[in-house]
């Protein structure tokens, strides 16, 4: 059902409309004469001089986690495509070669053009394998088959791009050369 | 271990019934069935790992606890070897406390060493461990991190016996064809009956007592027998898995499509699971008459052929040319042809069958039907297989078509087309069809790049087993039908009966259309449809005597 919203009153002044014409004069100069002489207490960014700055938690391009021997720590689960609700993940199994890991992706491949950016395949991996905290989100290829991006993609990150204090991004147990997990499985 | 069990007694459609008192309502339910049985009957499930309806009942995993009616009150019984009895009072989980409790206590018991493997387990999304866990467990874990779960994975763990064969651990190599997991085993020694009581190969066993338990391989011995896949389907955990399906996909993805077995006359009853196109893995149908719960190794591996070697087009002579050009074709030397001769084939449903004696009717005199198979008939093994590798020979053999492949070797030079149906002549016997090879024009109808399309100067590409929508007659004169998965390789393949129908203008626009041919030649199809034919099959009157 239609609703009337009751104009709001305008007073004599307003009605008069050059005083207000005025009034947003004053507030346009002013923002100009700021801009004009003192340009860095304005609330903009000066894009693409000064790169955007993007926040840790923002969804954005995903990259798997390594293990300290640089196998993906993805365990093949298919969590994550099952619930990908754009199915633009694939992946296929294989046998890893650390008997107490057993199931490795071989193939981890995202269509980027498909993905909706939703995160939740991060937040469904057990394993914290997948995130989407690389703050990349200008993507850029010359043909659709480029977007899709696999394994050797998703892996190659810096770990000095990702904060110190995260403990879990920068070792996690399993992996043939990880002390952690030596010690707590027994062997040397 | 006890060495007997009892077959549990299952329900008969048309047996007599008793009158039990279950959470406070009368019901009837059948008589002398067990308790899981009888429930099953009115609708409650009762959870249960270790009770398997074909296999002898073991009571082990104390799982399907319910309250019965005793001499001194009611008190908790196990429902699977717990006999029904006029007037006995049974109380389930929907109406008694301390079945609930029961349960939940036993579920604790169970998953106190099971390793949360969910993720990378196999079993994962049809396991009924995690099933009965939603349903009777449900509570956290008592158990402080690290501590109390035997992590069967480590060194320590995985030893082996004076033979040097690996006897503990997780993923252990038990066979050509099984991967074990101990730390996921809940010993519900299901396998274990399976191949004593079913496969009548013991194999397998029970070793050490107590907490130490594990199944295990006799020393020196591996698993292997032709039905050993099926001890991956009674596992209820994913400790038994198949070395072919292993990691390649989760479950939960899969879609069943009933079908029954292309490679033996008994039919036995089979689901393709099916995903993105393709088809991973054929699981056994349970139907108490034919196969019971139960498939070969072949028959389950028999999906992998489905994508492999495919004809998706047609060949002339070497070259590959459109399937609708191929069809054309096809129709223009079938119907200019002076003396043709058609092969039918026992691996193709009656329809298929029904097209090439539709299309002999058209052409008259022209033509000639020929049938049967070289393939040997072996013996019946008595769990899912006749021994006769020719699924349909039977309802060939309905629908009048004859044995009479030699015949046409004979008189090979009379012919001057020969149509073969889905029929591999020349890989079954190649010195027979050597013969064949006198005819000018040889056309193959094939699902396969198979030998006898190499001898072909037209081949024709057709849905294979898996792709068609049929029904085919077993050894006991039963009717089944066969569900399509959509899994083509080609969009275009058709199935035989169409092209074999453009061939011949029959005019057939579905499947019925030729099932009503095949009722016109078989009386006892009389009546039947493809639903009232259901997933089970029908038993065809004064068929097999």
């Amino acid at each position: 059902m239609a609703r009337t919203v009751p104009r709001p009153e305008m007073t004599l002044a307003e009605k008069a409309y050059v005083p207000e014409i005025v009034k947003g004069l004053k507030v346009t100069m002013g923002h100009f004469l700021r801009g004009l002489f003192t340009p860095e207490t304005l609330p903009v960014q000066s894009y693409p001089e000064t790169p955007s700055v993007i926040p840790r938690n923002y969804r954005a391009k995903h990259r798997l986690m390594k293990r300290p021997d640089g196998e993906p720590r993805c365990v093949a689960c298919m969590m994550c495509s099952t619930a990908c609700p754009a199915n633009c993940i694939t992946i296929q199994a294989g046998e890893s070669a650390d008997d107490r890991i057993e199931k490795k992706p071989v193939k981890f491949e995202i269509d980027l053009l498909v993905c909706v950016f939703c995160g939740l395949c991060a937040e469904a991996c057990p394993v914290d394998a997948i995130r989407m905290d690389t703050r990349i989100v200008a993507l850029a290829a010359d043909s659709r088959e480029k977007f899709k991006v696999g394994l050797k993609d998703l892996m190659s990150w810096e770990p000095k791009d990702y904060p110190d204090n995260d403990t879990q991004s920068q070792k996690a147990p399993g992996g043939l050369l990880n002390a952690e997990a030596k010690k707590q499985w027994g062997i040397s | 271990m006890s060495n007997s069990y009892h077959m549990p007694v299952l329900p008969k459609p048309d047996g007599k019934k008793v009158t039990i008192n279950v959470d406070g309502r009368d019901v009837e339910v059948p008589e002398g069935t067990n308790l899981v049985e009888a429930l099953k009957t009115i609708g409650i499930a009762t959870p249960h790992f270790c009770y398997h309806p074909d296999l002898p009942v073991a009571g082990n995993c104390r799982q399907c606890m319910v309250e019965t009616d005793g001499p001194r009150g009611m008190g908790l019984a196990i429902a699977c070897y717990t006999p029904v009895r006029a007037g006995m009072k049974v109380a389930t989980d929907h109406s008694s406390e301390k079945v609930k409790t029961a349960r939940k206590a036993v579920m604790e018991f169970q998953l106190a060493n099971h390793p949360l493997d969910c993720p990378i387990c196999d079993k994962a999304g049809e396991c009924s461990l995690q099933d009965n866990y939603m349903s009777a467990g449900g509570q956290t874990s008592r158990m402080r991190e690290g501590i109390g779960k035997q992590y069967k994975g480590s060194p320590e763990n995985r030893h082996q016996d004076s033979k040097g064969q690996d006897r503990g651990g997780k993923h252990l190599d038990l066979g050509p064809t099984v991967i074990l997991d101990q730390e996921r085993c809940i010993l519900c020694d299901r396998c274990v009956r399976f191949m004593r009581d079913v496969a009548g190969s013991e194999q397998l066993y029970i070793a050490g007592r107590g907490d130490h338990a594990f199944l295990s391989t006799f020393p020196g011995s591996e698993l292997s027998h032709e039905y050993d896949l099926n001890v991956t389907d009674v596992c209820p955990v994913g400790a038994l898995t198949g070395k072919h399906f292993r990691f390649h996909q989760r479950v939960w993805n899969l879609v069943s499509t009933q079908t029954i077995d292309p490679t033996d006359s008994l039919g036995a009853n089979i689901t393709v699971d099916h995903y993105d196109g393709q088809a991973w893995r054929i699981m056994p149908r349970r139907n108490p008459d034919v196969n019971k719960s139960w498939i070969h190794n072949d028959t389950r591996l028999a999906y992998q052929k489905l994508s492999e070697n495919r004809l998706a087009a047609g060949l002339f002579g070497k070259n590959e040319i459109p399937l609708s050009q191929a069809t054309s074709r096809l129709g223009e030397l079938v119907r200019g042809a002076r003396k043709l001769a058609l092969v039918a084939s026992g691996h193709l449903t009656l329809e298929d069958n029904a097209a090439i004696l539709a299309l002999a009717q058209f052409l008259g005199s022209r033509a000639e039907v020929f049938g049967g198979s070289w393939l040997p008939v072996g013996k019946p093994d008595n769990i899912a297989r006749s021994g006769d590798p020719v699924p349909n020979r039977l309802g060939q053999k309905l629908l009048g078509i004859a044995d009479n492949l030699d015949e046409l070797v004979r008189r090979a030079k009379e012919f001057d087309v020969l149509v073969v149906v889905g029929h591999d002549l020349w890989k079954i016997a190649p010195s027979k069809a050597k013969a064949l090879e006198a005819i000018p024009e040889r056309i193959v109808l094939s699902a396969w790049h198979d030998d006898s399309v190499a001898k072909a100067t037209l081949s024709v590409g057709i849905r294979s087993w898996a792709e068609v929508r049929g029904t085919m007659v077993n050894c006991q004169g039963r009717v089944q039908m066969m569900q399509a998965a959509p899994i083509l390789p080609s969009p275009d393949l058709e199935p035989a009966w169409q092209i074999l129908s453009s061939a011949g203008r029959l005019g057939w626009t579905s499947e019925l259309d030729a099932f009503r041919f095949a009722q016109g030649r078989i009386p006892a199809l009389a009546g039947l449809t493809y639903r009232n034919i259901g997933p089970m099959g029908r038993i065809l009157e004064g068929v097999v005597a």
